[in-house]
């Protein structure tokens, strides 16, 4: 007897609607990340005299219309196994106030999570992704003091529920998903104290004027934080350790109205010392403008301007997903030191399939010196690359 | 051939046009209703699809909604690529008579299709502004609404502003979408149109490979009996079951047509053939063989029934598009499902139509074909006499109508009962048995009559003489009295069996319910608060409250649920019981959760008093004992009452759906109304006395069988086009006879007299025929189909007036349609009389 071919999802089908589905979270980011103007009245802008409140300010600031925590690092596991991880939660406001409905699904914010784990034996990159709107069923951020930062349903079909929370010296976090067959658990502390980007935690994206709030955050990080806790890859299960970089931004208007994207660099250097740089990219890829911060081993920090370093691109990669090219390799000059940044592994984009147009690279790199001795690690994160492709976070 | 046939026109225009007439009512009756049924499914698909687009499917519940709480349920599933929660609630248009909109409450960040790319919509408007919803540009266009324009409805006894934020055309996605749809936040969907934590459905998407039909069953077993997992498919097999017996009777009725149609084109390929026997005898004695002659009979039919199914297949699209509206009232009054807003013609239609409408007239045509084909040239050269067959076969053919009749009902007495489809096939018997017997009266009662002149006697005895030709005309009217006398006494009867039963069970005085409540479950409460002061109000003695929703059986049979006020003093009789003692059931029903089902239910569940019914509570199956069965009229498979405290105590608290109210003996209901209106909140509710709410069921009842009034209509007007055709046959026929006629002395006037007499005889006894056929068709449609399929119970009442003016009117076309043949009968000329004639 013929018994009937079970009936299949059919993928391109499913790929094809879905690229579609995602518009109106499309929408919410795109307009959280456009310059801020005047009809966004009831969002905050960043400004020079924030007054910070630690630890009060790890937690959501909704009064702004983005944020996120933002967690790299490379680690090694049991059997000398090198990794490259990224987690990122984002806060995506849409409203100034949870409206007031008899509904949980009333929200005000929408919350996306990103991880990536980079196999660098392996030599293989995975994405992990989800976007909800915070409900009480789905996903939200913690209110100080409880510990619990942000949390969320992981991506559907995963069961799983990824979570940040604040530790006292550090952060932990987690988050699975069996479909692409990778989950971390990592718990961190503070090796050095945290560090204003930009003068009291002002991160300014372009030139002031006059006529309206410049793009700006609110900007501090966590240039090293001692990392230890449990990646499983397939079906290894690995003990690791190693050191994150952590950032957390928040702000109304990401980027100015020329600039499509950005450059970010942050390195830590064998000797104790760290430094983070960026880029603001024009359309035509001239940079609109740029700054970086220097933490020397003791942890005392030092605003540099864009005028203070040059990265000269070395290499480029074109993407077979989304056909953007970017660059992947930088000679780096700063301070009188010729520095080389190299990626660990070229395929390291994150390709959303969730949202159209959603790709960034973000990417394990390692520091050389002028004779190629390396020197130091960080990552390296490139948004606005590629056509089609809507501005990054 | 085609020159043939356009000689064929040219020698008898009437003919040509009687033939493509009976092939194209015939092709026009069916088509017209495949059109409707197919679009009456298509129509629950077509908003199915616009709303749940892609999904691999969907999960319900078996209550009227369900807890958001197992989202993350569905979400955690491993083969679930995405899901998302539906809201829907029926609003009604303030101002609007029954004018609905379907608001679906979606959540706009999940991973849903929504066709709104051109920045039409403000995304912190619709998700802050109050009542922000996205309308379909076609609603907003009949309304004269633009985006930004404030609308009101009526959701429950609530008021509701809804704010026209954007214009989006759903039918993009799904063309078979109704436009009356409205599309808004879920979250907003809760706050304003119902409750907070509560969906009415989840559609579903898995992964790519991901084995649908496994994670579908995975998926039910995992989240229990109380929700139901449904594929599109299994959605839209349960639409079709609910409406199958409504299309099986539609589509029955236009076979009938089709059948009648097919009498049609045999007498006009007989006219045809009586015409032309001289030109086959012509070509026969010239080399023609048999085959070639039948062959060019045969492609010239089907050259003509090709000319029917080009005519037949727009007049059929065409009927269906002028009652559509007629159908699609049907379908929402009976089956609470999607109106139908936009026909859909698919090319498997066509092909029905051409294989109908060339298979009907080839059919017809074989007999008359085959005959002349048989006869040898000398045959065909003289005058014809194809009436002494018949003549002869009639006492056999009687007999095997009778063998036939006999048969088909000792078959159903014995072995056809337990077939649901038996009595279609009674039915079909039955008219076969037209057919038969009619040459047998014909002949028997033409024969009782004495020829004194041209009078009366004379046209019948003639009609006795040319046995084939009225035989067919005759039996063909005698299918369609049969079919209308049957359908009238049928509808009479039910008429009058449900006016007894609404005027025992439509007792309160007074009858509110929001004007958004259609009865199909959706969430539209009448606010407590009010119900308690208009509890409060003078001259209003009781409130009987009713609750109701859509359930289902532990057999997955759909059901409606109603919870009402058993405890209110002289509740019983409330009811009319079929099986029960009304004081028993008072207190089974009222104090021991017991229920009563209704009629329809109790026979195809075979459910009975002291029984159990286990329905699907929140809280899971349970049973609970029948104390009753009661007389029922409901359409959708069945209705269980229930005491409005069980009701509460397994399917939650819940404010009620409609009050039916008694007032103080010697109030005026309207007066009452006008008081209450003036006195209370009440814009949002319908209000309708007693006298109101009858005469809008009975309305229902006329709206819901307007369409079988007009296939009745169809079937007769072919069989009135038949009786023409045999008069212009028989003139034709009749030439030399009636030039001897002129030639002793007949006036032309005797001669049109003689003609209009044999129309008026036709008249009168297919009437004859098809009344005592009607008569048993009807016993049949009562007793045996409607019993099958429904299983109401209907007292049989005789519409006499009406059954008497149906007569008069076959009589007075019989004879409207014998004045052209007898016109151009009466002007033979006595100098058409040959002497091979005499």
């Amino acid at each position: 007897m013929n018994t009937p071919a079970p009936r299949k999802r059919d993928r391109s089908t499913r790929q094809l609607r879905r690229t579609q589905l995602g518009f109106l979270v499309a929408m919410a980011i795109v307009s959280s990340s456009l310059p801020v103007n005047s009809a966004d009245a009831h969002w905050q802008h960043a400004r020079p005299d924030y007054r910070w409140d630690f630890p009060r300010d790890h937690w959501a600031h909704h009064e702004f219309r983005t944020e996120w925590w933002y967690f790299t690092g490379q680690l090694t596991g049991s059997k000398e196994r090198r990794l490259g991880y990224q987690f990122t939660f984002f806060r995506i406001g849409l409203l100034g106030e949870v409206p007031s409905l008899k509904s949980d699904w009333a929200a005000r914010d929408l919350i996306m999570g990103h991880a990536a784990l980079t196999d660098l034996e392996g030599r293989e990159h995975r994405f992990s992704e989800m976007v909800y709107r915070a409900s009480p069923l789905l996903g939200g951020f913690g209110v100080y003091p409880d510990t619990l930062l942000a949390w969320s349903r992981g991506p559907a079909g995963t069961g799983e529920t990824w979570r940040l929370k604040w530790n006292g010296n550090g952060f932990d976090f987690s988050m699975a998903d069996h479909h692409n067959c990778f989950s971390f658990s990592l718990q961190t502390s503070a090796v050095k104290p945290k560090v204003f980007q930009g003068p009291n935690g002002f991160s300014l994206k372009e030139t002031q004027s006059a006529e309206k709030p410049a793009a700006a955050s609110q900007y501090y990080s966590f240039p090293r934080l001692r990392t230890r806790g449990e990646v499983i890859i397939d079906q290894d299960t690995l003990l690791v350790t190693g050191e994150s970089w952590m950032d957390k931004e928040f702000g109304s208007g990401m980027l100015g109205e020329d600039q499509v994207g950005w450059d970010w660099f942050s390195l830590q250097r064998d000797d104790g010392s760290e430094v983070m740089l960026y880029l603001l990219r024009r359309k035509d890829g001239s940079i609109s403008h740029g700054s970086g911060t220097c933490i020397a081993a003791d942890g005392t920090a030092r605003h540099i301007d864009v005028s203070d370093f040059r990265i000269t691109v070395t290499a480029t990669w074109t993407s077979p997903a989304s056909g953007a090219t970017y660059p992947s390799e930088w000679r780096l000059q700063l301070e009188g030191q010729d520095l080389l940044v190299r990626p660990l592994l070229s395929e390291q984009e994150n390709f959303s399939k969730r949202i159209e147009g959603m790709f960034y690279w973000e990417g394990a790199v390692s520091v050389l010196d002028a004779s190629n001795r390396k020197v130091g690690r960080g990552y390296v994160e490139l948004t606005g690359y590629g056509e089609g492709r809507m501005p990054g976070l | 051939m085609i020159t043939t046939v356009g000689s064929h026109y040219r020698a008898g225009r009437s003919l040509f046009v009687l033939t493509v007439l009976g092939v194209a009512l015939g092709v026009a009756s069916v088509i017209s209703i495949q059109i409707i049924n197919r679009n009456a499914v298509a129509a629950f698909e077509g908003s199915m699809e616009a709303v749940s687009g892609d999904a691999d499917f969907s999960v319900l519940g078996r209550s009227p909604s369900i807890s958001e709480e197992i989202y993350p349920r569905l979400l955690a599933h491993p083969a679930v690529a995405a899901a998302w929660p539906l809201y829907r609630v029926t609003a009604a248009l303030a101002g609007f008579e029954k004018l609905y909109v379907d608001v679906i409450g979606l959540d706009f960040f999940a991973p849903v299709e929504v066709p709104w790319r051109n920045g039409s919509a403000d995304l912190t408007a619709a998700l802050e502004r109050p009542g922000w919803a996205a309308f379909t540009p076609a609603l907003a266009a009949d309304m004269g609404w633009s985006i930004g324009d404030s609308v009101r409805v009526f959701a429950g006894s609530k008021e509701v502003w809804l704010h026209v934020g954007a214009l989006v055309d759903f039918q993009q996605i799904s063309p078979l979408a109704s436009p009356k749809m409205a599309v808004m936040d879920i979250s907003q969907a809760q706050h304003l149109l119902g409750r907070s934590g509560r969906v009415q459905q989840f559609d579903v998407v898995l992964r790519g490979g991901a084995d649908v039909e496994e994670a579908r069953k995975e998926m039910q077993r995992q989240l229990g009996p109380g929700i139901q997992v449904v594929s599109p498919e299994q959605r839209s097999r349960q639409a079709e079951d609910l409406l199958s017996a409504f299309r099986l009777n539609l589509t029955a009725l236009s076979l009938i047509s089709l059948f009648v149609g097919m009498f049609l084109v045999y007498s006009s390929t007989q006219a045809s053939l009586v015409r032309r026997r001289v030109e086959f005898g012509l070509l026969r004695s010239l080399g023609a063989t048999r085959n070639q002659v039948f062959g060019l009979i045969a492609a010239e039919v089907a050259i003509l029934g090709t000319l029917g199914v080009a005519v037949g297949i727009p007049l059929g699209y065409w009927g269906a598009k002028a009652h559509i509206d007629m159908v699609s009232a049907a379908l929402t009054n009976l089956y609470l499902l999607d109106e139908i807003s936009s026909l859909q013609l698919p090319v498997l239609l066509f092909v029905v139509a051409a294989l109908v409408g060339l298979g009907g007239a080839l059919v017809g045509a074989l007999i008359p074909a085959l005959d002349v084909s048989r006869r040898d040239t000398r045959a065909l050269m003289t005058a014809f006499t194809l009436h002494e067959k018949i003549g002869s076969l009639a006492n056999r053919l009687v007999i095997a109508g009778v063998v036939v009749l006999l048969g088909s009902a000792a078959w159903y007495l014995i072995a056809g009962r337990e077939w649901q489809h038996a009595g279609f096939l009674l039915g079909f018997n039955l008219l076969i048995t037209i057919p038969l017997i009619t040459p047998w009266v014909i002949r028997n009662v033409t024969a009782r009559f004495r020829v004194r002149g041209f009078g009366p006697g004379f046209s019948l005895r003639n009609l006795g003489a040319r046995l084939q030709i009225s035989s067919f005309a005759v039996s063909a009217l005698g299918i369609a009295v049969s079919m209308l006398v049957g359908i009238t006494i049928l509808v009479g009867s039910f008429r009058d069996t449900l006016e007894v039963w609404i005027t025992n069970t439509v007792q309160a005085d007074v009858y509110l319910s929001p004007a958004s409540w259609r009865g199909r479950g959706e969430e539209a409460f009448l606010d407590s608060a009010l119900v308690t002061s208009l509890g409060q109000q003078p001259g209003i003695q009781a409130l009987d409250r009713l609750r109701g929703f859509i359930a289902y059986t532990a057999g997955d049979h759909r059901i409606t649920l109603a919870g009402i006020d058993m405890g209110l003093p002289g509740g019983q009789a409330r009811f009319k019981l079929l099986q029960g003692d009304a004081k028993k059931v008072h207190t089974l029903v009222n104090e021991q959760s017991g229920v009563l089902v209704g009629e329809t239910l109790a026979r195809k569940q075979d459910l009975w008093a002291g029984d159990e019914v286990s329905i699907f509570t929140e809280k899971g199956l349970h049973s609970f004992p029948i104390a009753g069965v009661y007389y029922d009229y409901n359409a959708q498979g069945g209705a269980v009452f229930m005491d409005l405290t069980t009701m509460e105590a397994y399917w939650g608290k819940s404010d009620v759906n409609s009050v039916a109210i008694y007032l103080d003996p010697g109030l005026d209901p309207d007066t009452v109304i006008d008081r209450l209106r003036a006195d209370l909140p009440l814009e949002t509710l319908e209000m309708r006395s007693n006298h109101r709410l009858r005469q809008e069921a009975m309305e229902i009842f006329d709206q819901t069988f307007a369409i079988t009034r007009l296939l009745q209509l169809i079937g007769l007007l072919i069989a009135v086009c038949g009786i023409a055709l045999m008069l212009l046959v028989l003139g034709r026929e009749q030439l030399p006879e009636l030039a001897l006629y002129r030639s002793i002395g007949a006036s032309s006037r005797q001669i049109f007299g003689l003609f209009v007499g044999k129309g008026l005889g036709m008249g009168v006894m297919g009437l004859i025929i098809g009344a005592i056929g009607g008569i048993v068709l009807a016993m049949v449609l009562i007793f045996v189909i409607n019993r099958a399929y429904f299983g109401w119970t209907i007292q049989v009442h005789w519409p006499l007036s009406e059954l008497t003016e149906q007569a008069l009117t076959i009589l007075g076309a019989a004879v409207i349609a014998s004045i052209y043949p007898a016109h151009k009968a009466s002007r033979t000329s006595a100098a058409e009389l040959r002497r091979e004639d005499l």
